[in-house]
């Protein structure tokens, strides 16, 4: 479904900063399958989100959307397919848009745009529904400023608004790292039902092995730019955070980032 | 102020809010800092008047001026979000290649409109109302019709998606926005608008001159900002409607300059009360606050002694 | 909101309050004059119009009362400053430059209005012919005689076959005078040579496209050109051109020769088309008026440094001669 070949991803190429990113990635998602990433800081995790993206370009490699290569596709272009929710909740909403524009810009993310009103009252009804499955009490605070809104309220409005429209690919960049444990965890539990219930393809990464495993079909990690592991199924669920480690010792040197092994 | 001068402060204060809706466009819906503005200010002047005295149509005369301040507009921005050129650099670009094609439209650097048909003549054949009232009741109606379509167009789908590409470019790609063209489209508009200004002042000054584009960013950056600074911008209506007071209000300030025996003050000293003018209006809101602030906590405490 | 609606507020009444509070002190007669921007040439006029009322026994204070505005530049000014004296409703407006001029003909319809300095008051629209002017507009202008100073330059150098123009295209009197001197040149067998000078900083540039090019230059009455004049007169030093000039100041400075005007004198004509309305003739009535009074300055040494004699002939008819 979602398809990686080869990406190699250096950035500062030819600068004395210069730093290979991905080397030679490659990676296959089938439809439906949950994906965690996770890695070290530098892994390239960052970068494969937005390489799919179309953030990022590639030097060599391709990107493949079921058997459309969307490789030198603009980010636009490719948002009628794939969603996101970025890391920084100030990122992913427009804080001086009120909660209802914001909504009517993500539902408007698959269509061609008119010059018909933007925020209609036809849609008023489908935005208050959604908003309610959250239990923030934000169903009635539509005409607020999103700006008004704390970090974990517009996270929660952001997963809302990247499921507003089917897409075929969703992508989540450390969407709970900005979060304080309690809202974190919120937040993952709606990501979580959201994917189930609308069987969606999803990348999520994070930097916690913990919250890798806890969710998802499949978990791989990355290192150096290029894939350490790739564990799903059965092997997966009987794993604790331990066996990941000890699965990465066996090809690697020591792993040493702390937020990484402790969290 | 004699009432000549009042609604000759209105009237010019009408035609400028057009420059002052077109730099809220730029400067605070795209945040692009647009310095086009004061070539395409002349440009819209040189087309119209030009055409004019060519024999068009005035209305028609007009409608080329607009495009032609478009076609002005998306040039900086297609040198920004191709090109790369920083906005800044890229208007100033645009504005100084816009002097000599002004001086080619114009052939020389001064057409004069005095005595010719124009858009407004019809305004002069009203018995009931003198001109001076007339024109500016007239330019009146029209901003607030240009003021109507503004709002309309930035509440659609496409104007949310504008905005949207202002405050936050790469939130808006994610959701499927084409901010290249967003830019182009709202610098297009923008500089539209500017030269719409520009056409009307020429036909109602009685002629289009190549230095008159000088100082219009300045003068519509001011509009937006004391506007902003005294009403309110909770709304996007409101927020253009400050605009509008502000490019009023600035023409009344420099009647009121003008009329020497009040203050001593002279029409050479209006830079000067400009300046003076965006600085209070940029430091009114947090003089404001804390006046507020300060009042709040007397009131506080003389209620606290009240009630005790 | 209340705070900024009671300042919304209390400004409404300072602008109404401020049309009422003014008395306009008790004068015979009242001159308004509203110039472009300041500068030495519209300053001598203005000072000029002034000289010749006083003469005739209006002084500022007594029983004249003076207003005096500039626009620094800014046309939208300009159109404010001819809406405020529509409305002040003044004996004669004074119009010192051609945007000035045209802001007042187009806002301050039923005022008398005697416009200065002004290159080409038909080009400019504000009257439909020299001897046709409006019934409330009629002026002075100052269109240099070209066709006298093709004349003199040919005079002064029989052999010279090409003359060079150096000028601001961006200055609509400049414009207006090369016009014409393409339109003398070859009847007094001249071929003209323009260099064009957008910025007082391009002007030596300008005149280094000229050299080899042509015998001798011409330097119009173009406020760029004419700041920045040293410039060209050390160029032409070097390569010994000789410089003639449209005004009398620049021989001052070097330039050889001038059969110029100055405009203190144009403004002191203007003052008597103003002081002719000020007792009672309608503007209607008086034809537009050109430079009247031609001195000639001649700067002999400069002539050296260029490389040309000037002959006695010459130098005894010139009303000054520079040492």
């Amino acid at each position: 479904m979602i398809r990686v070949e080869n990406l190699n991803v250096t950035f500062n190429e030819g600068t004395p900063l210069e730093n290979p990113v991905l080397r030679g990635l490659s990676l296959a998602i089938p439809e439906g399958q949950f994906v965690t990433v996770i890695g070290s800081n530098g892994a390239g995790k960052s970068t494969l989100l937005n390489v799919v993206s179309g953030e990022v370009s590639v030097q060599k490699g391709q990107v493949y959307l079921g058997e459309q290569e969307i490789t030198h596709w603009p980010v636009h272009q490719r948002a009628s397919q794939v969603a996101r929710v970025f890391q920084d909740p100030l990122t992913g909403t427009c804080e001086s848009l009120s909660i209802e524009e914001n909504l009517a810009l993500a539902q408007a993310r698959t269509k061609t745009r008119t010059l018909s009103r933007a925020a209609k009252k036809a849609f008023r009804s489908r935005f208050i529904a959604k908003l309610r499955t959250l239990q923030l009490g934000l169903e009635n605070r539509l005409t607020d400023k999103i700006g008004l809104l704390s970090g974990g309220q517009r996270q929660a409005v952001s997963l809302l608004m990247a499921s507003l429209q089917p897409m075929k690919l969703l992508l989540l960049d450390e969407h709970t790292a900005a979060l304080d444990p309690k809202t974190a965890k919120f937040i993952l539990e709606l990501t979580d039902e959201i994917i189930r219930s609308e069987k969606l393809t999803a990348l999520m990464v994070t930097h916690s092995m913990k919250q890798a495993l806890s969710v998802g079909d499949r978990t791989i990690m990355l290192h150096q730019g290029k894939l350490a592991f790739d564990v799903e199924g059965e092997a997966r669920s009987k794993m604790g955070t331990q066996d990941l480690i000890e699965l990465f010792h066996k090809n690697h040197s020591e792993l040493d980032d702390d937020a990484l092994l402790l969290s | 102020m004699n009432s000549f001068a009042f609604f000759g402060a209105l009237e010019t204060g009408f035609i400028f809010a057009l420059v002052a809706l077109a730099v809220f466009i730029s400067f605070r819906i795209l945040d692009f800092p647009d310095l086009t503005v004061d070539g395409s200010f002349p440009l819209g002047a040189a087309v119209a008047a030009s055409m004019i005295v060519a024999g068009f149509n005035p209305f028609t005369a007009t409608i080329c001026a607009c495009l032609a301040g478009a076609a002005a507009g998306s040039v900086t921005a297609w040198l920004n979000v191709k090109l790369k050129i920083l906005h800044l650099l890229a208007s100033i670009l645009t504005m100084i290649a816009l002097y000599s094609i002004n001086l080619r439209i114009m052939d020389g650097p001064n057409k004069a409109l005095l005595g010719v048909d124009t858009l407004l003549s019809p305004l002069d054949n009203i018995s009931a109302v003198p001109y001076y009232i007339a024109y500016p009741i007239a330019f009146g109606l029209f901003t607030a019709f240009i003021l109507a379509l503004v709002i309309w167009f930035l509440q659609s789908e496409i104007g949310l998606a504008m905005r949207a590409t202002g405050a936050n470019p790469r939130m808006a790609r994610a959701n499927g926005v084409n901010t290249s063209r967003m830019v182009i489209l709202g610098m297009a508009i923008s500089n539209a608008l500017v030269a719409l200004a520009g056409a009307l002042f020429a036909q109602s000054q009685g002629s289009a001159d190549v230095t008159m584009g000088v100082g219009v960013i300045v003068i519509g950056l001011a509009s937006v900002i004391g506007g902003e600074a005294l009403l309110s911008t909770r709304t996007l209506l409101k927020w253009a409607l400050a605009c509008v007071f502000g490019s009023v209000l600035y023409r009344m300030v420099i009647a009121l300059a003008l009329n020497g025996e009040m203050f001593g003050l002279k029409a050479q000293d209006l830079n000067l009360i400009t300046a003076v003018l965006v600085t209070l209006a940029i430091v009114a809101p947090t003089l404001k606050a804390k006046t507020k602030a300060k009042l709040n906590t007397v009131l506080n405490s003389k209620t606290k002694q009240a009630q005790e | 909101m209340s705070i900024r609606f009671s300042t919304f507020a209390l400004f409404l009444l300072t602008i109404f309050s401020a049309g009422a509070t003014v008395h306009a002190a008790p004068a015979q007669k009242y001159v308004a004059i509203t110039q472009i921007v300041e500068h030495p040439a519209l300053d001598a006029v203005r000072k000029g119009v002034k000289d010749v009322l006083s003469e005739a026994g209006w002084n500022e204070g007594e029983n004249l009362k003076w207003d005096y505005q500039s626009a620094q530049g800014a046309t939208a000014t300009a159109s404010q400053i001819a809406k405020k004296f529509a409305g002040d409703n003044p004996d004669v407006i004074v119009a010192i430059a051609t945007p000035s001029a045209q802001a007042a003909v187009a806002s301050a319809r039923n005022s008398n209005i005697v416009f200065s300095a002004v290159t080409d008051p038909v080009g400019a629209k504000l009257v439909k012919a020299w001897d046709q002017p409006s019934k409330n507009v009629t002026g002075v202008s100052d269109l240099t005689p070209i066709d006298l100073h093709l004349a003199f330059i040919k005079e002064v150098m029989p052999e010279a076959k090409s003359l060079g123009v150096i000028y601001n295209p961006g200055e609509a009197n400049s414009v207006s005078l090369i016009k014409l001197v393409k339109q003398y040149g070859p009847t007094h067998g001249l071929k003209i040579i323009e260099a064009v000078s957008p910025k007082s900083a391009d002007v030596q540039t300008a005149a280094r496209s000229l050299l080899g090019k042509v015998d001798v230059i011409y330097l119009p009455t173009d406020n760029t050109v004419i700041s920045a004049m040293e410039g060209i007169i050390k160029i032409s030093e070097k390569a010994k051109i000789p410089v003639f000039a449209g005004d009398t100041d620049s021989v001052k400075r070097g330039a050889v020769a001038a059969l110029g005007f100055n405009y203190y004198e144009v403004g002191r004509q203007t003052g008597v088309v103003v002081k002719t309305i000020l007792n009672g003739k309608s503007p209607k009535d008086i034809p537009v008026q050109g430079i009247e009074k031609t001195e000639l300055f001649v700067n002999p040494k400069a002539a050296l440094r260029m490389g040309l004699t000037l002959n006695a002939d010459i130098i005894s008819r010139a009303k000054e001669v520079i040492e």
